[in-house]
C-alpha cells in the first residue's frame, strides 16, 4: 500500500527550511516532490530599488557561506556593463578569497557528511580544519562570514600576510592528504555507508542540467573556472575533478579532492600575487545603460547573474540563478528505487543552500 | 573561426541559431552571443538547443511598461554563453519545460515574479512566492506595504 511521508520544512540536521514529499511502498521510494520559498527575502526586488552600492551588501546576504561569490559576480556583472578592469592584484585577492570561500564551504559539508553517516571523529577532525579556515579569512578581511571584501572595480582590503596565509593552507593541506581524502575515499564505513546510495547517472545530469560538484561527480566535466575563465584561474592552470559513479560517495570524493585544488590555487595565487593598486578608481562612477550575464563558480556550483542598467542611481533588474536552484529539483532523480531512510544523506549530498534557493 | 567545442564550428552554431523559426540575427556581445527575437518559437527553440548539446541555464523575467514580459533564455555551451531574448504576447508564453526539465522551475518563478502565463507548464503553482503576495508582484511599485490578512 503507498504511503506519503512530508520531510520537512523543518529538518533536525539541516537549519533551512523545505519540504520534501516522499511516496513510498514499504521501505522503497517511488515518487519525491520538493517544496521551497519558506526563506524568501525578495533579495532581487530589493536590489533593484537600492543604489549599486548598497547593493554589493545586500547582495552578500544572498547566502551565509558562500557570500563572496555573490558580491563578486555583482561587481563583475556592474564591472563588464561600465567596460571597468579590476586591477590585477584584486584579481589574484578575489581568487584568494573565492577558493578560502570554496575550502569553508567543502569543509562544512564534510563535516556535516561525517556526522550524517555517524563517523563523529572525522567530523570533529573537519570541523577543526573549518574553524582554521574561518580564523584565516577573519584575519584577512575582519569577518568570519560576509567578508566585505569586494567592491565595484575591486576590492576593499589588501592581504597584507601572504606568507602566513599560505602556511597556514599548507598544514591544514597535510591534515586533509593525510586523514581526510583517505577517510572518505578508502575507510570501510564510509565507502559502505555511501556507495551505490543516491545515483545520478551522466544521462541524467545532463537532462536535470545540475552544475557543481554534484555535476562533476556524474561524470560531467564542467566547472566555470575551467569553461569561462575568469579572476585569476587562467595564469595559475586550474584542474577539474571529476568522478563517474555519480552516487553520494562520488560527490563527497569529488568535494575532498577539491580541497586539496583550492589550497593549491590559493597558494599559487599568494606567491604571485602582483604588485599595484586594490581598485580601478576611488569613488563611484555611473554605471551606462546596459546588460551583463556573468556566470562564477561557488562551491556549490556555477552561479548566474543577470545584471541590467538603465543608467540611473539602482539597477534596472538583478537576476540571481544559485547552484541549488538547479541541483535540488534533481533529487527526484536521485531517490527514486532508493531506500526511505537513505533520504537523509542523500538530500544531504546536493549540500542544498535554501538561502540561496529562496533569496 | 573559433570553435565551441571539439565539434561545433563557431559559424555552424551562429548558423543554427540564426534558423530556429522566429530567431533573429546573432550578436556578440560582452561574453555571449544575443539573440532578441520577439516573435521567437520557443517550442523549436527549445527542441534546437538540446539538439545542439547546449544547456539551459536560467530564464530571466523583465516588466515591460505596456504589461508584457520579455523573457531570456540563457544557454551555455562549453565556452560559449547563448541569450535569447523574447517577448511574451498578453503576458503569456508557450511553456518549455516538457521538454527541458530545469525551465519548470525557473517559469514558476517567473510566474511568481510577472504573472506570466507559460501555457502548457504541467505544475504552474508557486515556487518562491510568499502567500501574502499575488502573482506579479515585482510589478507592484511596493510589494513590502501589503501585509497577511489578519484572522
Amino acid at each position: 500500500m503507498p504511503y506519503t511521508i512530508p520531510i520537512g520544512p523543518f529538518h533536525p540536521a539541516l537549519e533551512e527550511p523545505y519540504k520534501v514529499n516522499v511516496k513510498c511502498v514499504a521501505e522503497t521510494v517511488q515518487q519525491v516532490s520538493v517544496d521551497v520559498g519558506f526563506s524568501f527575502r525578495g533579495i532581487e526586488l530589493m536590489a533593484q530599488r537600492r543604489e549599486w552600492v548598497p547593493d554589493v551588501t545586500l547582495i552578500e546576504r544572498v547566502c551565509g557561506i558562500c557570500s563572496n561569490v555573490h558580491a563578486m559576480t555583482f561587481c563583475h556583472a556592474a564591472e563588464q556593463i561600465a567596460g571597468i578592469e579590476v586591477p590585477a592584484r584584486a584579481r589574484y585577492i578575489r581568487t584568494v578569497i573565492s577558493e578560502l570561500e570554496r575550502l569553508h564551504s567543502h569543509l562544512l559539508w564534510a563535516g556535516l557528511a561525517a556526522e550524517f553517516m555517524g563517523f563523529q571523529t572525522l567530523f570533529m577532525e573537519v570541523f577543526t580544519l573549518r574553524e582554521q579556515v574561518m580564523d584565516l579569512l577573519e584575519t584577512i578581511s575582519g569577518n568570519r562570514v560576509n567578508y566585505g571584501m569586494n567592491r565595484i572595480g575591486g576590492v576593499n582590503r589588501d592581504i597584507m600576510d601572504p606568507k602566513s596565509a599560505i602556511d597556514t593552507v599548507q598544514a591544514m593541506a597535510k591534515v586533509i592528504e593525510k586523514d581526510v581524502v583517505p577517510a572518505f575515499m578508502n575507510n570501510i564505513t564510509a565507502k559502505g555507508r555511501m556507495g551505490g546510495v543516491g545515483p545520478l547517472t551522466k544521462e541524467h545530469a545532463i537532462e536535470w542540467a545540475v552544475v557543481g560538484p554534484v555535476a562533476r561527480a556524474s561524470g560531467l566535466a564542467i566547472d566555470v573556472r575551467d569553461d569561462h575563465p575568469y579572476l585569476a584561474y587562467q595564469e595559475l592552470g586550474f584542474k577539474i575533478v571529476t568522478q563517474p559513479e555519480g552516487d553520494v560517495r562520488a560527490r563527497v570524493v569529488v568535494r575532498a579532492l577539491e580541497l586539496l585544488e583550492s589550497i593549491r590555487l590559493i597558494t599559487e595565487a599568494l606567491n604571485n600575487l602582483p604588485s599595484g593598486p586594490l581598485r580601478a578608481f576611488e569613488g563611484m562612477p555611473a554605471i551606462p545603460p546596459g546588460e551583463a550575464v556573468v556566470l562564477t563558480e561557488a562551491p556549490r556550483g556555477e552561479v548566474v547573474y543577470y545584471v541590467a542598467s538603465d543608467g540611473g542611481r539602482t539597477p534596472a533588474r538583478v537576476k540571481i540563478r544559485t547552484p541549488s536552484f538547479v541541483n535540488i529539483p534533481a533529487l527526484e532523480a536521485m531517490t527514486m528505487g532508493q531506500q526511505l531512510g537513505n533520504i537523509s544523506l542523500i538530500q544531504a549530498s546536493v549540500d542544498p543552500c535554501l538561502s540561496c534557493t529562496d533569496r | 573561426m573559433g570553435q565551441t567545442d571539439g565539434t561545433i564550428v563557431r559559424a555552424d552554431l551562429v548558423a543554427a541559431l540564426a534558423a530556429i523559426p522566429g530567431s533573429a540575427p546573432v550578436e556578440e556581445r560582452g561574453a555571449g552571443l544575443w539573440i532578441s527575437a520577439p516573435r521567437l518559437d520557443v517550442e523549436a527553440m527549445a527542441r534546437e538547443m538540446k539538439a545542439l548539446g547546449c544547456r539551459l541555464v536560467t530564464m530571466t523575467g523583465l516588466a515591460c511598461d505596456d504589461g508584457e514580459t520579455t523573457i531570456i533564455y540563457h544557454y551555455a555551451l562549453h565556452h560559449d554563453t547563448i541569450n535569447f531574448k523574447t517577448a511574451t504576447s498578453g503576458n503569456a508564453i508557450r511553456s518549455i519545460a516538457l521538454l527541458v526539465r530545469p525551465a519548470s522551475w525557473s517559469e514558476r518563478e517567473i510566474h511568481d515574479f510577472f504573472a506570466t502565463d507559460f501555457i502548457g507548464h504541467p505544475n504552474l503553482v508557486p515556487l518562491i512566492r510568499p502567500p501574502e503576495l499575488k502573482d506579479g508582484f515585482f510589478r507592484d511599485p511596493d510589494p513590502g506595504s501589503i501585509t497577511p490578512d489578519k484572522p
